[in-house]
């Protein structure tokens, strides 16, 4: 298996964006492609990460991107898998990397939809759930969330304002992202005092429904290093899947895919989760950070809010969780958010992570999943 | 009729249609076609009674298209009784968490545009 890198990373801003999703896929590739140094012909193919094209009249969006950045005689696809189709369109990428198939590719994630209006947003949305059981019951995603959120609640020493200081946290770290779409500081009592949305969880709670782009340009490390640039080595990279409806699952306050997605990316990287020193993972809600860091072995389960409660998860603390601000902050353009977060982990190794940077990080982690975390990819990577 | 539909036909009379393993003994909503502990093909039809207890739930109040007029409402995950399976579903007239204490006794009355409906006992 060859050795994979990341050579270059760029990011379009995180918000409500005016320009097309076309528009945007093509920026954030161009600013990877700059960040690596490297010319567009050097690439072999175009993985593209993206779900809701369809909202901005643009599916197949890999030969609009190949054509714009003219090197229209290249292959291309697009992945869907909900919210954690770029850390499976990463994953994709990298085993085509490792098996030595490709050794330079561009890998975008996109999403565009803020235009659309926030009914729009939660029913299709809800389409990523198993609809049989679930969408067409009534439940939204921050339903679905919440209802992980109440069982937590039952079963463990929890309150409300313990979800609350994740937000917080979160808006904290998104204050030192120029990129992060809500850059605003909040207090446990704005949390506490928002408008419920789905109960117990309420607007600030909830991860932002965000337009934006990002991209990274994956090679092999002899690629890497003929061209001279800083880049960081992907270490592991582990996928897993869970029952895709709630109830099929053993228990409420666990995503199985986490579990299985991350032990298998620690065994390739020959880590274990206490060698981690940041992680990016995939706080769509409060209540699944709080779950996430559970799943990936940093707290024992129960004891994620805990260390929450004491500080153990803010930036440069014990482990750093989310230091670009996370979903909650940064904002969650559902195909982008997996790029988003190798993007983050790029930034942080080579030193561009500017006020927000977690000191002396080797080791960092990014952590996406889908729907309610039915699928899921965890990615390890070290500086070089 | 499709297994979906025999299973919707049972909702319509309270029931739960679960499928059985008949190699492991393990049960299974309907839906699932090769058990996912021995991995056999062989299931027999269990029709259960569709009642329980909540296991989780939330309160819905900015629902999607065509469940405005519901709101608020709540999306309950229904812990079968003497059975390892949970079904989730509709329940209508729920405004705050007094309402529904985890663990309240609740049983599938029907099948309609909302999905499966689940009502207190």
């Amino acid at each position: 298996m060859e050795k994979v890198c990341v050579l270059g990373a760029g990011s379009t801003k995180y918000g409500k964006l005016p320009d097309s999703i076309a528009d945007i896929t093509t920026q954030a590739s161009i600013s990877a492609i700059e960040s690596a140094e490297i010319d567009p012909k050097e690439i072999k193919a175009g993985y593209i990460s993206n779900v809701f094209g369809v909202a901005d009249k643009q599916v197949h969006l890999g030969p609009v991107l190949m054509s714009n950045l003219g090197i229209s005689d290249k292959p291309s696809l697009s992945i869907e898998s909900a919210c954690g189709s770029g850390s499976v369109a990463f994953r994709e990428a990298f085993a085509n990397v490792a098996a030595g198939f490709y050794d330079c590719l561009v890998v975008t994630g996109v999403e565009k939809v803020t235009h659309t209006g926030t009914e729009w947003t939660t029913t299709y949305f809800a389409y990523c759930s198993d609809f049989f059981y679930e969408g067409q019951a009534g439940a939204s995603f921050p339903g679905l969330f919440a209802s992980m959120a109440r069982a937590y609640l039952t079963e463990f020493n929890t309150t409300e304002e313990d979800f609350a200081r994740v937000a917080v946290k979160n808006h904290n770290n998104g204050l030192l992202n120029p990129k992060a779409h809500l850059q605003k500081k909040i207090t446990i009592d704005d949390v506490m005092n928002s408008a419920v949305v789905a109960s117990p969880l309420k607007l600030y709670d909830c991860c932002p429904f965000s337009d934006g782009a990002s991209s990274v340009i994956l090679c092999s490390e002899k690629f890497a290093k003929e061209h001279g640039n800083d880049y960081i080595e992907v270490i592991g990279s582990g996928r897993g899947g869970s029952p895709a409806a709630l109830q099929g699952r053993e228990h409420m306050t666990t995503i199985p895919s986490t579990k299985i997605a991350s032990e298998a990316a620690y065994k390739m990287a020959g880590i274990t989760a206490k060698d981690v020193d940041f992680a990016e993972v995939h706080d769509c809600f409060t209540i699944a950070e709080i779950v996430d860091t559970e799943d990936l072995g940093f707290f024992e389960k129960g004891k994620g809010v805990q260390a929450v409660r004491e500080g153990r998860t803010d930036l440069n603390s014990d482990i750093s969780i989310n230091p670009s601000g996370g979903l909650k902050s940064k904002g969650h353009p559902i195909g982008a958010t997996g790029i988003g977060q190798v993007v983050e982990v790029f930034d942080q190794l080579t030193g561009k992570a500017g006020a927000r940077t977690v000191k002396d990080a080797k080791i960092g982690l990014t952590h996406n999943f889908g729907a309610t975390g039915a699928s899921c990819a965890v990615h390890v990577f070290q500086s070089v | 009729m499709t297994i979906k539909e025999q299973l919707i036909e049972n909702a319509k009379q309270g029931k739960v249609l679960a499928h059985k393993c008949t190699n492991c003994g393990l049960l299974h909503l309907s839906t699932v076609y090769f058990c996912q502990k021995c991995g056999s093909k062989g299931f027999e039809d269990v029709i259960l009674d569709g009642t329980g207890s909540v296991a989780t739930y939330t309160i819905i109040t900015v629902a999607p298209a065509g469940f405005e007029k519901y709101t608020p409402y709540a999306f309950v995950v229904l812990q079968l009784d003497n059975t390892n399976l949970r079904i989730s579903g509709f329940m209508a007239g729920i405004a705050t968490p007094a309402d529904l204490p985890v663990g309240t006794r609740a049983k599938i009355t029907g099948f309609d545009e909302r999905g499966m409906i689940i009502e207190k006992q």
